[in-house]
């Protein structure tokens, strides 16, 4: 009497359509051949390679770590944009150890100078002063410093020394710069009276002692004055000691001199003067470790979420469903900036409250394939063998909502690096940890804007876009090879 | 018998054993009274309205046994709740009323954990083999799923000792060319015999088959219900055969129950129930089958109508909007199930 109806489903054939896509879906091999086929699917899986490569590899990428500070001055450019215009002339930073031989004895007056190894310091110079014959002796020690660049924002200088002296001898030392046109900068002048252990003086151009030392005022750029011209410049060391009853000896360490330049490295340098590519690079890390833990996080509750909804249907479902609704229609973000204010500022709260915020979609998509899973006979055949519910949930369901997760976990990748990016942009991000949120949130904070310092906003702007088009692309071809009947809706 | 030659069931092994119900064997399965309701969801209207909450009525009040070793036919249209009864037969679902009582117990007072021992004894084949396994499972994990849920083998040697002694008893041999495969790669027939595999590894008692061949191909229908019926023979599985097909039920049955709109209207010896048929619904049923031009609805030329809305089902006598006999008091008053002739029970004020 149903000839008709049975004659269809008969066609059915074990070797029909329904049968060969199955056949080609299954199996790790066949996935990845399925995957390779779709182009944008490479791309993003090749994008993402590069990022993973950049954050594994990011100790030997950069000689810094992010916390370093004052490798060059704060807002330098990045090396390359000398080949701008406006970054020509730019100094790049130059760190200078002057080695004891290096200097030139100038002017000695009962004196001599010679050389002598200092423990961990290398070679010092010795600088032997008979004051006692004459009343006063002294030493002029100069040394060349060829300066072919606009002037730096800042300069520093360490000057290591010793004095070795009478009671009664007052001996001065003091640090000039002689510019090409012969005027001569005063940077630092001092007296000691009988001895000194050693010292490091750390001069700073910026300090109120060396403006004062050079004559300036407070709100004078002390480097722009020194270096004002391009050319030879003489770094010179005076000591001078008078009033000793017996010879003095002054010794002074490896002098370092450091012009912190407006050009640095691959992508310039923050307000702190750190290494945005050490930045950009450990951010890389962070972004690339929040986004796993975060998506992975949020789908496996959604998961478990939509499954129990899906299976146990009832209350259960209804109580599940609406919870998701309530989570779905507060907005997301000021709810993360409250909370994430409250529970404080920790790399693990924050990914708990990304996760906590990003299950709703997984829950509803895996509960309306439950919905339907749990349909087929194959459930109930479970259950007539006496199988529990747990049991059947996770051999029967999960295996095969597992594709949906696993595209669903891919796209909420970038959702979650978005989130954290927003959080730390908006200064609630751990503060202790660089990421691309609080590269971006710095760039705002601390004039990046106005300097217009590109090379501090482009790069983790770009970062975050182009990590998250890899997330989505790898997503969507993931979704397509495993969910071909949800391509549509994806 | 338009299509009892194509259904080639193997008479011998029938005839071996004789077809006659065996009033005087032991009842494996009692059903009194079974009621089962699917409430439908109503719109606050309704509901502020009051009233009975509509539901359709799929099993209402059924009552029959199964003898051991029988095959027991229950025969009907479509949508007249057969796959609900034998569902609840098995306690998937819980009926709403009723009494099922399996070799002495009460099914519907067992607790979880006794209701799953009683699992091992009393099994289910379904109506789709393409539905009733998990595409992902091979046929090993298909067949030995029971076996592990019920924890019944020690080790992996045993368990592939069942699963191959199961498919050997469904005819799949060599075993060891199937349990590998994956359900895609088994034809339509060979999945429905991987199922019955299944259902026969934990040696049941009793076995509910839902429509087993009903998705097969015409030609390979004879195997499984030959198969049925040689397991119901030589290992006294008793069977609760469901179909809608009554030239399959009278070949392979040894009662069959006719069953419209969620009761029982005609129960007696397969072959009383096929030669002298008397509830007007069962001869429909049967005429159907004679009808030669298979285009046209076969039952829709001997019972005019459509079957009607199981939610608000007619009054007295569920068959009188389409019963060619129908008079007033079918209008009025249900026919109880009177017995007429030796094990042959009719619900028909007319029969
Ligand atoms: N889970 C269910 N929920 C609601 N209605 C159901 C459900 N299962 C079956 N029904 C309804 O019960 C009636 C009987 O269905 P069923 O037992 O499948 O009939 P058959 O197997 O004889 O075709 C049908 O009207 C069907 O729509
Ligand atoms: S009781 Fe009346 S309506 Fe029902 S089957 Fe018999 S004759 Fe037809
Ligand atoms: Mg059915």
């Amino acid at each position: 009497m149903s000839q008709a109806l049975t004659a269809s489903k008969a066609e059915v054939s074990p070797r029909g359509s329904k049968t060969g896509r199955m056949r080609s879906r299954s199996g790790f091999l066949g996935f990845w051949s399925q995957f390779f086929r779709r182009p944008y699917g490479v791309v993003g899986l090749a994008l993402l390679a590069v990022y993973v490569i950049l954050a594994v590899a990011a100790p030997w990428l950069t000689p810094y770590r992010p916390s370093d500070t004052f490798l060059a001055d704060r807002l330098a450019a990045p090396s390359w944009a000398g080949i701008f215009p406006r970054f020509r002339g730019v100094p790049p930073t130059k760190r200078l150890v002057i080695p004891a031989s290096d200097w030139k004895a100038t002017g000695l007056v009962a004196a001599t100078v010679t050389r002598q190894k200092v423990e961990n310091n290398g070679e010092a110079t010795v600088i032997n002063l008979s004051p006692e014959a004459t009343g006063s002796a002294s030493a002029d020690l100069s040394w060349t410093l060829s300066y072919p660049y606009d002037p730096p924002k800042t300069f520093e200088v360490n000057i290591p020394y010793a004095v070795e002296a009478p009671w009664d001898a007052s001996t001065s030392l003091s640090f000039k710069v002689v510019d090409p046109s012969g005027t001569e900068h005063v940077v630092w002048e001092k007296t000691v009276y009988g001895s000194s252990d050693w010292k490091t003086q750390k001069l700073d151009s910026r300090d109120y002692t060396v403006k004062m030392a050079l004559g300036l005022s407070f709100f004078d750029d002390p480097a722009q004055v020194v270096f004002a011209e391009r050319g030879d410049y003489h770094l010179a060391l005076h000591v001078e000691s008078s009033g000793g009853s017996a010879p003095v000896r002054v010794t002074v360490g490896e002098v370092g001199f450091n012009v912190l330049g407006l050009l640095h490295g691959i992508l310039g340098t923050d307000h702190m003067g750190a290494d945005l590519w050490t930045q950009l690079l450990y951010g890389a890390r962070i972004s690339l470790i929040i986004g796993i833990v975060a998506a992975i996080m949020a789908v496996a509750i959604g998961t478990a979420i939509g499954l129990i909804s899906g299976y146990m249907g009832g209350a259960v479902d209804e109580f599940l469903m609406r919870m998701a609704d309530v989570f779905l229609s507060v907005p997301t973000l000021p709810i993360l900036i409250i909370l994430s204010a409250f529970f404080g500022k920790n790399l693990g709260n924050i990914i708990i409250l990304v996760a906590a915020f990003a299950w709703m979609g997984t829950a509803r998509v895996v509960r309306s394939q439950t919905l339907s899973l749990k349909q087929r006979a194959f459930v109930e055949s479970a259950r007539a063998a006496g199988a529990s519910d747990g049991y059947i949930m996770v051999t029967h369901l999960l295996p095969n909502v597992f594709p949906l997760v696993v595209a669903n976990a891919v796209l909420m990748m970038p959702v979650a690096i978005l989130y954290e990016a927003s959080l730390s942009f908006l200064g609630l991000g751990d503060p202790r940890i660089p990421t691309w949120g609080r590269m971006l949130q710095n760039a705002r904070a601390f004039g990046a804007f106005t300097e217009f310092a590109w090379w501090w906003l482009i790069p983790p702007g770009l970062a975050i876009t182009l990590l998250s088009l890899s997330f989505t692309l790898i997503g969507n071809a993931v979704n397509e090879v495993l969910n071909p009947r949800y391509r549509e809706r994806a | 018998m338009a299509r009892a030659a194509a259904v080639r069931v193997d008479e011998n092994s029938r005839g071996s054993t004789g077809t006659q119900a065996r009033p005087d064997q032991e009842a494996l399965l009692e059903v009194s009274n079974l009621v089962k309701y699917f409430p439908l969801r109503r719109g606050l209207l309704s509901a502020l309205r009051g009233g009975p909450a509509p539901a359709v009525h799929a099993v209402d009040g059924v009552s029959f046994s199964v003898y051991k070793g029988e095959v027991y036919g229950i025969v009907g249209e479509s949508g007249c709740g057969k796959t609900t009864l034998g569902r609840v037969l098995l306690r998937l679902i819980d009926p709403q009323q009723g009494r099922i009582v399996f070799d002495g117990q009460d099914i519907l007072r067992l607790s979880p954990e006794e209701m799953k021992g009683l699992r091992r004894r009393m099994q289910i084949v379904f109506q789709d083999p393409y539905e009733s396994m998990n595409p992902r499972l091979d046929v090993f994990r298909i067949v030995s799923e029971p076996l592990r849920i019920q924890g019944i083998t020690k080790n992996q040697a045993e368990t592939m000792e069942r699963v191959e002694r199961a498919l050997t008893d469904v005819e799949m041999i060599p075993p060891d060319e199937y349990v590998y495969r994956y359900p895609h790669e088994l034809s339509g027939g060979q999945r429905q015999r991987i199922a019955l595999a299944r259902a026969l590894v934990l040696d049941p008692e009793f076995i509910v088959a839902d429509e087993p061949v009903s998705m097969l191909d015409v030609s390979i229908r004879g195997g499984i219900l030959n198969l049925m019926l040689r397991l119901s023979r030589e290992k006294g599985v008793s069977f609760v055969y469901i179909t809608h097909d009554l030239a399959t039920a009278r070949h392979i049955c040894d009662r069959i129950g006719v069953m419209y709109l969620g009761k029982l209207v005609e129960e007696g010896k397969a072959d009383d129930i096929v030669t002298t048929p008397l509830h007007p619904y069962t001869k429909a049923l049967l005429s159907a089958v004679l009808i030669p031009d298979p285009s046209r609805k076969g039952l829709q030329q001997v019972l005019p109508g459509e079957v009607p809305n199981a939610v608000y089902p007619p009054s007295g006598c569920r068959l009188h909007p389409r019963c060619p006999l129908a008079r007033d008091i079918c209008r009025q008053q249900e026919p109880a199930l009177v017995e007429k002739g030796e094990g042959h029970e009719v619900a028909c004020h007319f029969a």
